[in-house]
């Protein structure tokens, strides 16, 4: 009984890529919180001077967590996460806007493709901690230099991310396309963007991710009068010695990380259905807008509808 | 070359030479002459895919024909079928001129429809999606295309209301090879061109596949290319079959085969249709053994 028991539990962990059900994943991810907090407790536990861990390294949890109403309130804490995810979304969007486009012509065009490589490359391997001090020159140190760096700090890998998605998709889906009468922009727009763009969501989810993180960095720089944002409160609280508020806050970080993560997920699954099942009601959504401007569109541009009996015979050689 | 004189061999026969252009007096739907296809010519890796393929698919009034090709793996099939549908690298010819009635081919199009081995749905767009994919391109009014594709989903044996809305992912192979050709169909093509398109599926699917090809060819009158590994397959849907020989390939001998009377099932039990398979087999395997 016992041993059938070991059993059970060692083929459960030891079993490559064994199944685990939703509630088991989160369980795990519980506990996995909770040691780290029980380790964190145990080094930081009893009075200041017998700690394993001196306070000024790292405060107690008790110490820590009782100072998040005075970073809630007096710190407004959300203010300043909305200040921070204002300025990666404006940078991000930017990217993603000016990025994608040209990611999708450097794919489909592979002499554009090699034509803007040595751009792409400079900007992917370009050290972002040197570029922010050129960014303060060229947009000053307001709202403009934060935004314009996460628009530099991602842009080369949008660009990059979506070319190689669009060359990826295979060959075969042009040829189909091809033989069934589409013209190389229906092509583009019909097959390889909607076949790729499953790929590019991915990789931006995981980009903004990143971006995210190199927010930090530019607010951590402080020029003039500044307003807001994570890393500048985590600047002043560093000037202050506050420990606990800055434990805090990268605590906070990941959170609001998650939530955004989420959020992105949820929006692919629903822009994606073939892919992760549901009813896609994004997709549903943005092809109810598509709908009227297709229609309207073949009022306009193709004025003779094509008759049902003669759909294709215009297209044949004489 | 065999030069003897036609011979019979069950269901076929083997004509005495390949036919020319010159010969066929009807309009020629597709004609080759003398196509040489080479890749990377004048360097290390040069490679000659088919050469100097001459032959001659003529325009049968009312019906198109079915056209079969057999052959050794790799001697160039796939390199014929491409050419006629216009596709790179395959088009253009290194030498020789590929004509669709009587016009050099000079890119894609849909009435060339073409479907192939793998399975090619676009899997962000579901069954009918999928199957009204030329009409959309030709601006179709909605409502028209939709009609046309249940039409034609109805006819390839899916559910319309069950499988319209599906994506291709939740089908069966047989199932997507069946939006596959609905997809091609549906643009009433003069010719179709088929790459082993159901070199994937199962062997009970494939037969099933055959006898509802037959019958939709019937109905829409194009002439087939058919593309296949299965001599039976060959045999049971062709009117006609060419045999390659060795890579680089050409077209080796014609055969005129009779009409099928019966499902794929039941006339490939009839021994004359096992005399034309033991035919073909035997002069494969002789190619293969010597290449």
């Amino acid at each position: 009984m016992n041993s059938s028991f070991l059993d059970r539990l060692l083929r459960n962990w030891l079993t490559l890529r064994r199944p685990v059900s939703r509630l088991q994943a989160i369980g795990l991810g519980v506990a996995c919180i909770l040691l780290c907090l029980t380790g964190w407790w145990l080094l930081t536990q009893g009075a200041a001077e017998s700690r394993l861990v001196g306070p000024l390294t790292l405060p107690s949890p008790a110490e820590t967590f009782s100072k998040f109403s005075e970073l809630w309130n007096d710190f407004a804490l959300t203010r300043n996460v909305l200040v921070t995810l204002r300025r990666v979304s404006i940078g991000f969007a930017l990217a993603l806007m000016i990025g994608i486009p040209i990611g999708v012509t450097a794919g489909c065009f592979p002499r554009i493709h090699a034509f803007l490589s040595p751009l792409i490359m400079i900007g992917r391997n370009v050290p972002l901690a040197a570029v922010l001090p050129l960014m303060i020159f060229i947009f000053g140190a307001g709202e403009k230099n934060k935004v314009m760096f996460i628009f530099v700090a991602s842009v080369a890998f949008v660009i990059s991310d979506a070319a190689r998605a669009i060359m990826d998709v295979s060959a075969r889906y042009i040829d189909t396309a091809y033989t069934l009468g589409a013209s190389r922009w229906q092509t583009i727009s019909k097959v390889l963007v909607p076949l790729a763009a499953p790929t590019i969501f991915s990789a931006c989810r995981q980009m903004f991710g990143l971006a995210f993180g190199y927010i930090m960095l530019a607010e951590s720089i402080k020029i003039a009068d500044e307003v807001g944002g994570l890393g500048y409160q985590i600047q002043i609280f560093q000037r202050r010695g506050f420990r606990e508020h800055i434990y805090l806050i990268i605590l906070v970080i990941p959170m609001v990380a998650l939530v955004i993560d989420q959020v992105l997920a949820w929006i692919q699954r629903q822009l994606f259905p073939h892919l992760y099942g549901g009813d896609g009601m994004l997709r549903s959504l943005v092809r109810i807008t598509v709908i009227p401007w297709e229609s309207l569109k073949s009022l306009i541009f193709y004025r003779t509808p094509v008759s049902l009996s003669s759909a294709a015979t215009e297209e044949r050689p004489k | 070359m065999s030069q003897s004189p036609a011979q019979v061999v069950g269901m076929g026969t083997v004509l005495d030479h390949v036919r020319t252009p010159q010969e066929v007096a009807l309009p020629h739907v597709v004609e080759f002459r003398n196509v040489t296809k080479t890749y990377n010519a004048g360097k290390a890796d040069e490679f000659t895919a088919i050469r100097d393929v001459t032959f001659v698919v003529e325009d049968v009034v009312g019906k198109g024909e079915f056209i079969c090709v057999l052959g050794p793996s790799g001697c160039g099939k796939s390199t014929i079928l491409r050419s006629i549908a216009g596709l790179e690298p395959q088009h253009p010819a290194t030498s020789g001129e590929v004509l669709v009635l009587g016009q050099p081919v000079v890119g894609p199009g849909s009435d060339r429809g073409m479907v192939f081995q793998d399975y090619t749905s676009f899997d962000h767009r579901t069954v009918l999606e999928n199957v009204t994919f030329g009409l959309e391109c030709l601006h179709t009014p909605r409502r028209q295309r939709d009609e046309l594709g249940r039409e034609w989903i109805h006819k390839m044996g899916l559910n319309v209301a069950t499988d319209a809305h599906k994506y291709p992912h939740e089908l069966s192979g047989g199932m997507r090879q069946r939006v596959a050709i609905a997809r091609t169909l549906i643009l009433k093509p003069r010719i179709i061109l088929m790459d082993e398109p159901f070199g994937a599926l199962d062997p009970l699917t494939r037969l099933n596949m055959q006898d509802l090809l037959v019958k939709l060819w019937k109905e829409v009158q194009a002439t087939v290319f058919f593309i296949t590994h299965s001599i039976e397959e060959a045999v049971f849907l062709g009117d006609r079959v060419y045999l390659m020989s060795n890579s680089p390939g050409t077209i080796l001998e014609e055969l005129k085969i009779e009409p099928a009377t019966s499902s794929a099932n039941e006339m490939q039990r009839q021994p004359k249709f096992l005399e034309a398979v033991y035919y073909i087999r035997d002069k494969i395997t002789k190619l293969e053994s010597n290449q």
